[in-house]
């Protein structure tokens, strides 16, 4: 029990992210590295960016409002302070992603309207079906719904981003590494602790499982609509400039369509859901493909 | 709202100037340290450029001399304060919501 | 960030100042400056001087249950308060409040296992005073009910100023741990009220009508706090005539925003 109380205490957290990777860094970056210029300039590309970053946005305001919620429900004192750090690592996620909206050149005014504007139906969808869970003070759900299937997803997609990135935009490739730090942590205490409470409570299984296959459903729809909708790809093209070959699970994606890129996506992260939900205890529902 | 700091320097020769150092002040970002200290209890003087925050009880400092009716800013405890003349003369800090 | 590094603080914008104060990147930076060689709120080559004897031991066992269970209720109450804050830059702020208090909680509960609890959690519940826990019962009733004002009068005006005016009394003559505990604790708390007195403040000053419901929720509670301020006289060793001093600087906060 003493391990784990240490590894889910504060002070691990602070010997983690504050004294380590996260020293000297400005909103999860270098000081002084910018978006680069060619996707400033591009109106295309800009939007685009513009567009998936708010994706990001909203589903770290879900995560923060999910992980704070979570810690009235909690049972034991241990699950509280680590829950106490994953909302001040997701008040984080929401700052730098804001941060970065701002780098795009949204005017802070401007910042509900244009979230409203470009965020995903079906991620809001999403977002209520784990927010629901939560409101009505049911720990164990909220922790899979948050720590396995927001976290899972977000981890998948985050990693994705950061091959995209790695070689264009170094910028928001650091904050993406950041993030997917603190993501790790967040995910490891998903699994640990829900692990026996799933354990003890057998009769929950049924309820999880179900909000697994409606979120996993949204989530699925929300990969297709980012996609299938993205002009990135073609305006890329026709200003001739050749995507970078980022590897992402053994894939080139600088040269797959946008098609293809969501089905690899797809793939890794329900696969990421099985494996995970089979470690503890539930089994696992496919969704309907949107 | 008008900044009474700006229109300050229009006359610069009764102001006095104080040049800020680091006094080892820990609770904010390294760039903002020089702007506070601790007040070190009974026998310790507050300079013209100094105020104590009454939220969080910091000294507050400021690189020129407070007048009445400058603004502080307590970054500690988050407050804004506007500097008051007391009964008795001396300068007090005063929050302003 | 740091628009304001090279300036004169004291000149920023008003908003420009609170965006600055509320980020996730100041808070970072502030503790930074102080929890950096701390492991449990004290650096580790600090020498343990705690109490010897049984009767003082016990009574600052008793002591820290009570702070134990204070900060519990602070960090219920902050990270309720964050589904019903205004904007994203008050969550964000509330949000680095609740890791705050989630490190005082463990701090605390972990210098308890240092003077020897097992169980540090239970015995903390078994000791602190019925006055606390009920006061801890009415701030989660009132974050519950979604009163953003009122919530925050208890929570971040009477209780933390309550926790502030305690710790800094406790700590002039505290053993040299427990007071570096405190004395970190206390560098937290001055955001925290700072942050309360502010917020409130200002919506005191858009909407009037709101005081006559904070003081109601001032009248239920003060008979708590009240008996709180004495508990925790007596235990941290106040002399008589210097009770009224404690009392005097919880009352100021409440004073500065018009209640009397
Ligand atoms: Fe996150
Ligand atoms: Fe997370
Ligand atoms: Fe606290
Ligand atoms: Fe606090
Ligand atoms: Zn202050």
């Amino acid at each position: 029990m003493a391990d784990t109380i240490d590894a889910y205490s504060i002070q691990n957290w602070l010997e983690s992210c504050p004294q380590s990777y996260l020293e000297n860094t400005e909103y999860g970056h270098a000081a002084g590295e910018k978006e680069p210029d060619f996707f400033l300039q591009n109106e295309v590309l800009l939007e685009e960016t513009i567009k998936a970053t708010v994706q990001l946005v909203v589903g770290e305001r879900c995560a923060l409002s999910a992980s704070s919620g979570l810690i009235n429900a909690a049972p034991d004192e241990a699950s509280r302070r680590f829950l106490a750090t994953q909302t001040l690592d997701e008040a984080r996620h929401v700052e730098v992603f804001t941060q970065r909206l701002y780098d795009l050149g949204v005017r802070k005014k401007d910042l509900e309207g244009t979230i409203q504007r470009y965020a995903n139906p079906n991620l809001v969808k999403f977002a209520e079906v784990l927010l629901e869970k939560i409101d009505r003070k049911d720990f164990i759900s909220g922790v899979v719904g948050q720590n396995i299937v927001l976290e899972g997803m977000a981890f998948s997609v985050f990693e994705m981003m950061y091959a995209m990135n790695e070689s264009v935009n170094p910028k928001f490739a650091h904050t993406l590494s950041g993030t997917i730090a603190d993501e790790r942590r967040h995910v490891g205490f998903g699994e640990n602790r829900i692990g026996s409470l799933i354990r003890e409570h057998p009769e929950k299984r049924g309820e999880v499982e179900q909000m697994q296959k409606e979120m996993s459903y949204f989530m699925l729809a929300t990969f297709a609509d980012a996609f299938r909708n993205n002009r990135t790809v073609d305006e890329l093209e026709a200003a001739g400039i050749e995507r970078p070959h980022s590897q992402y699970q053994g894939v080139d994606l600088g040269v797959m369509a946008p098609e293809d890129m969501e089905q690899v996506l797809a793939d890794t992260v329900l696969k990421e859901f099985k494996t995970r939900l089979g470690r503890i205890g539930i089994e696992y529902q496919t969704p309907t493909r949107p | 709202m008008v900044d009474p700091l700006e229109s300050s320097d229009d006359d610069p020769v009764q102001r006095r100037r104080f040049l800020l150092e680091d006094t080892g002040f820990d609770e904010v970002p390294a760039r903002y340290r020089r702007f506070y200290r601790k007040w070190r209890g009974a026998g310790d003087q507050l300079a013209p450029n100094e105020a104590i925050c009454p939220v969080c009880k910091v000294v507050i400092r400021s690189s020129r001399e407070l007048w009445p009716g400058d603004r502080l800013y307590c970054m500690p405890c988050m407050s804004r304060l506007v500097v008051v003349e007391a009964t008795d003369g001396r300068l007090e800090a005063h929050v302003s919501y | 960030m740091g628009a304001a590094a090279g300036r004169e603080i004291h000149d920023l914008e008003h908003e420009r100042f609170l965006e600055e104060v509320h980020s996730f990147e100041f808070w970072f930076q502030s503790v930074e400056g102080y929890l950096a060689g701390t492991t449990y709120g004290h650096r580790t080559e600090t020498a343990d001087e705690s109490p010897t004897g049984a009767v003082e031991r016990q009574r600052l066992i008793t002591v820290l249950s009570n702070y134990c269970i204070g900060e519990m209720a602070a960090l219920e109450g902050a990270s309720g308060l964050i589904a019903i804050a205004p904007n994203q830059l008050t969550k964000i702020f509330l949000s680095t409040q609740v890791a705050d208090e989630g490190r005082h909680l463990e701090v605390l509960l972990h210098r308890m296992r240092e003077l020897g609890v097992k169980h540090p959690a239970q015995e903390a519940d078994r000791r602190a005073s019925r006055s606390l826990k009920q006061f801890r019962a009415e701030l989660l009733k009132l974050v519950q009910g979604r009163d953003w004002e009122a919530a925050i009068f208890a929570q971040n005006v009477i209780l933390e100023s309550l926790e502030f005016a305690v710790f800094r009394a406790h700590a002039e003559g505290a053993d040299a741990i427990t007071k570096e505990v405190l004395e970190g604790i206390i560098k937290d708390e001055r955001r925290h009220i700072g942050f309360g007195e502010n917020e409130l403040g200002r919506r005191l000053h858009g909407a009037p009508h709101i005081r006559t419901r904070l003081t109601r929720v001032r009248e239920e509670l003060d008979h708590l706090v009240l008996s709180m301020l004495e508990d925790s006289s007596r235990e941290i060793g106040v002399p008589p005539d210097q009770q009224g001093e404690l009392a005097r600087s919880y009352l100021q906060s409440v004073e500065r925003l018009g209640f009397t």
